[in-house]
């Protein structure tokens, strides 16, 4: 994970919503219609039509008092079989876990991380399978005990039915969640080292584009392999023209700390290809450049720290060292001449020591802006969670709806655990260029390519005759067939890995703020409730078709 | 139609009903209904009779939605079976009280209450009122798991009246009551009768269905058997009966000797009274005389 958080693709991701919610809707609607016909004959068409009618009545005539009042049944259902034992669950663990996470030798930003990802983690995994019964469960038992033939024969519509139990199992899910979080946070400001409560902070990075100068001077795309096949750090070479430069945008006066600071955070990498002086790590050095007016001030050398992070205080007023260490004795102020009109400010690393090399991917530099309260990023972090179990309510209720308790909860779980554990190596095969570049970043690759080797039955093929995935297939109609099969097969995985959630925005909150990051709203928070949204709509439209099509006494 | 020669307004109206329930690959596993057609009327007490398994039930389960009819059409209210619209005028007591046993009586009135989009005030009303027909109104803040199956039953019928329903389907509506309970049923029935609304009621208990209904449709293997005002159906045409108070040995001779002169086959004896009777009337006596033996003890036991 490198904290480099991406914005949430708005329109692109509404546009793909809509294609697949509505290949999905037309698949179903063509499929009902087939059905229909087969069921009643020449009368299918009307039959269909009526159908389709009611349930758009169904929808334009959903009454709040009717779906508040299967919300509060659903509560007090919850509440009344029990569900809030979780709670004793959650005192117990916590009662003891401090036992277990006492670790004063370690760094304070690793002894927050370890509290906070315990908490953040133990309240998802708590409280997901808890919904997850309830939400699976519910349908099935009030079809089974039939205590549902006492709500659909009044004018509540199915509709409302799905909606209300979804609502219901919400307000029980959020309830335990905020609880929960708010305990949590107590707990963490409790029990972390007094040493460590300095590190329960926020940062606010504002990251730069990267480009690399190489030994000569010259503009290139990346720098210097040292010789790992990870390929996500580029190495810069020591004393040469070589350098990594930095461009960040939006910098101003704003992002100065309270005493006229400008904080650059790096996690560099060093490389060395000789011993040198091992009493000091190796010397690097920050030359600040407008990028207008080309003005270039260095700053003195600073060391790498290496395996940590390190800040550097960069006082407002700059005095100009030279290039080669000697004073013009001129001084410049770091936003009102290093600071383009636009608010860009460019800032280049150079390696000093010769024979050294070191290494940096674009989130190794950053300006940190005004820390925000631990409390800020960790209750966003527990919104994250909100929606999460916001989600798995939802598909929960939708698939109760046509298969019993047990399997419903089969299902959801399979789709949960799918989507957290197969779904970006899905993305990998059929191609999707979010799902590569996420692969690359976690590979420590520059890019990555679509999987090689063919579909299921090439691959299949290519096992039991020993090929490798590059070599050509013998030509021929069975290879034809093959491979026509295996576009099929990968089309439908496209299907199942669009319909599939992208779970990971859901956890990316908690590492963020386990790490002392601030939740971007545009990246995370953002995500979460886009995911959630979109799957609301069709997992209530789902959920209602089910009811709608089924009867509810048969055997 | 009517007494008065004014065509009846039809409630339900069933045309050429079947039913086949089917395992899960599809093929028939049990015919339910056939060609069932019936009408029942605005204001009459109509009994679904036949023995287990005669699609009684499922009957009234097609006409509430509940199961979608293979061949035939329904029509309830002047609405198809399966537009949720109807139920704003229906109550529905199921044969079971399917009902939320985690719920109390009174948050189980609220809650229905509110399916009919009732306001508030309407609810509270409408709650009282029913919790005290039924007489469950001492136990109202108790969860349904902890009731009787009688005041369940009792309470399941008042969440079919929250709505002050037209039309009232009773499924097995005494079963689980005890005899007074089925006695008060059978009043609230008739009481609902009078009311102007329709109810249709499906039982096996035979008795229970001769003291409300008007008609009956007796149905056998799916089938519609026999459809017809229950006075009609139970009518003897060749058959006279008189009912007089006691008479004296003198009179009842005399009354002989008539029926004797006309060559009547006749039989001279004492009503009995059915056991129902006998039960209320044993338990009104033992209220108004606590402690009173009120019939004499069998000589046999005696001995």
């Amino acid at each position: 994970m490198n904290f480099d958080p991406v914005p949430f693709p708005l329109l692109q991701s509404f546009l793909l919503w809509l294609l697949v919610v509505g290949s999905a809707t037309c698949i179903v609607l063509v499929v009902s219609l087939i059905a229909t016909i087969a069921t009643v004959g020449a009368r299918g068409p009307v039959v269909f039509a009526n159908e389709l009618g009611a349930m758009v009545g169904d929808l334009v005539s959903l009454s709040p008092r009717r779906i508040f009042a299967l919300a509060q049944l659903t509560f007090r259902e919850a509440v009344r079989r029990k569900a809030l034992m979780v709670f004793v669950v959650f005192a117990i663990l916590f009662m003891f876990a401090g036992w277990f996470l006492s670790s004063s030798n370690l760094a304070p930003e690793f002894q927050v991380k370890v509290y906070v990802s315990f908490v953040l983690r133990a309240i998802s995994w708590l409280i997901l399978p808890v919904v997850l019964l309830l939400a699976c469960w519910g349908i099935p038992e009030d079809i089974r005990l039939r205590s549902m033939h006492t709500v659909v024969t009044k004018p509540a519509r199915r509709l409302e039915l799905v909606i209300g139990r979804m609502l219901g199992y919400s307000f029980v899910g959020l309830t335990v969640l905020a609880v929960m979080g708010v305990v949590g946070w107590g707990w963490i400001n409790r029990q972390l080292p007094e040493s460590a409560k300095s590190q329960l902070i926020c940062r606010q990075p504002i990251r730069g584009e990267l480009t690399f100068l190489d030994r000569e001077g010259n503009p290139t795309k990346e720098g210097i392999n040292v010789g790992d096949i990870w390929m996500f750090h580029s190495f810069i070479e020591g004393a040469t023209k070589a350098r990594a430069i930095w461009t960040f945008e939006g910098v101003g006066p704003h992002v100065l700390d309270n005493e006229g600071n400008l904080l650059l955070e790096n996690r560099f990498q060093a490389f060395r290809s000789h011993k040198g002086d091992m009493r000091r790590s190796i010397y690097f050095q920050y030359t600040f450049v407008n990028p207008e007016t080309n003005a270039r001030v260095p700053y003195q050398l600073k060391t790498v720290d290496e395996g940590r992070g390190r800040t550097d205080r960069i006082n407002r007023t700059l005095l100009n060292i030279g290039e080669s260490s000697k004073t013009d004795g001129k001084k410049y102020d770091i936003i009102d001449d290093m600071v383009s009109k636009d608010g860009r400010l460019t800032v280049e690393v150079a390696c000093v020591d010769p024979g050294q090399y070191l290494g940096m991917a674009r989130p190794d530099l950053f300006v940190r802006t005004a820390d925000l309260p631990f409390y800020y990023g960790y209750f966003k972090a527990v919104a994250c969670i909100g929606l999460m179990v916001l989600l798995v309510i939802f598909m929960g209720v939708s698939v109760s709806t046509f298969v019993k308790g047990p399997v419903a909860t089969f299902l959801t779980f399979c789709v949960v655990i799918v989507s957290y554990g197969a779904r970006d190596f899905m993305g990998r095969i059929v191609g999707d260029p979010i799902a590569l570049q996420k692969a690359a970043q976690y590979s420590g690759l520059q890019e990555m390519k679509k999987l090689e080797g063919g579909g299921v039955l090439e691959s299949i093929y290519r096992i039991l005759w020993h090929m490798n995935p590059t070599t050509e297939l013998p030509a021929g109609p069975s290879t034809t067939i093959m491979q026509f099969i295996d576009t099929g097969l990968v089309n439908f995985l496209w299907l199942v890995y669009r319909i599939l959630p992208n779970f990971d925005y859901f956890s990316e909150s908690l590492l963020y703020v386990a790490n002392g990051f601030d939740v971007r709203f545009d990246s995370c928070v953002l995500a979460c409730i886009m995911v959630t949204l979109a799957y609301f709509g069709p997992c209530v439209l789902l959920g209602y078709f089910a009811l709608r099509v089924r009867e509810l006494e048969a055997k | 139609m009517s007494t008065t020669g004014q065509p009846r307004e039809a409630v339900i109206e069933i045309r050429n009903l079947t039913k086949i329930y089917r395992d899960f690959w599809g093929r028939k596993k049990v015919r339910a209904v056939n060609a069932l057609s019936l009408d029942v009327y605005k204001g009459e007490v109509f009994g679904l009779l036949g023995p287990n398994g005669s699609g009684k039930t499922t009957t009234l389960k097609m006409l509430l939605g509940l199961l979608f009819p293979t061949e035939g059409e329904i029509k309830i209210l002047g609405q198809s079976a399966s537009d949720v619209r109807k139920n704003e005028r229906i109550g529905y007591l199921p044969e079971e009280s399917y009902l939320y046993r985690f719920l109390t009586g009174e948050e189980t009135l609220d809650f229905y209450g509110r399916l009919f989009n009732m306001t508030n005030a309407e609810r509270k009303q409408r709650t009282e009122e029913l919790l005290k027909l039924v007489k469950v109104d001492h136990a109202r803040k108790r969860q349904l798991k902890e009731y009787s199956k009688g005041m369940t039953r009792r309470i399941g019928l008042a969440q079919a009246l929250i709505n002050h329903p037209d039309l009232v389907l009773l499924d097995e509506p005494t079963s689980g009551l005890d005899p007074l309970g089925s006695r008060d049923m059978k009043d609230l029935i008739l009481d609902l009768k009078a009311q102007g609304k329709t109810i249709v009621m499906c039982s096996h208990l035979l008795a229970d269905v001769q003291d409300v209904c008007d008609r009956i449709a007796i149905l056998y293997g799916g089938e519609l058997k026999v459809l017809g005002r229950v006075d009609e159906l139970l009518k003897s045409q060749n058959q006279t009966q008189v009912l007089s108070d006691q008479l004296s040995p003198a009179a009842q001779a005399e009354v002989e000797a008539v029926l004797k002169k006309h060559g009547a086959k006749y039989q001279v004896d004492h009503p009995t009274a059915n056991l129902e009777e006998l039960f209320l009337r044993t338990v009104q006596e033992s209220k108004d005389r606590p402690g009173r033996r009120l019939i004499a003890d069998d000589p046999a036991v005696k001995a």
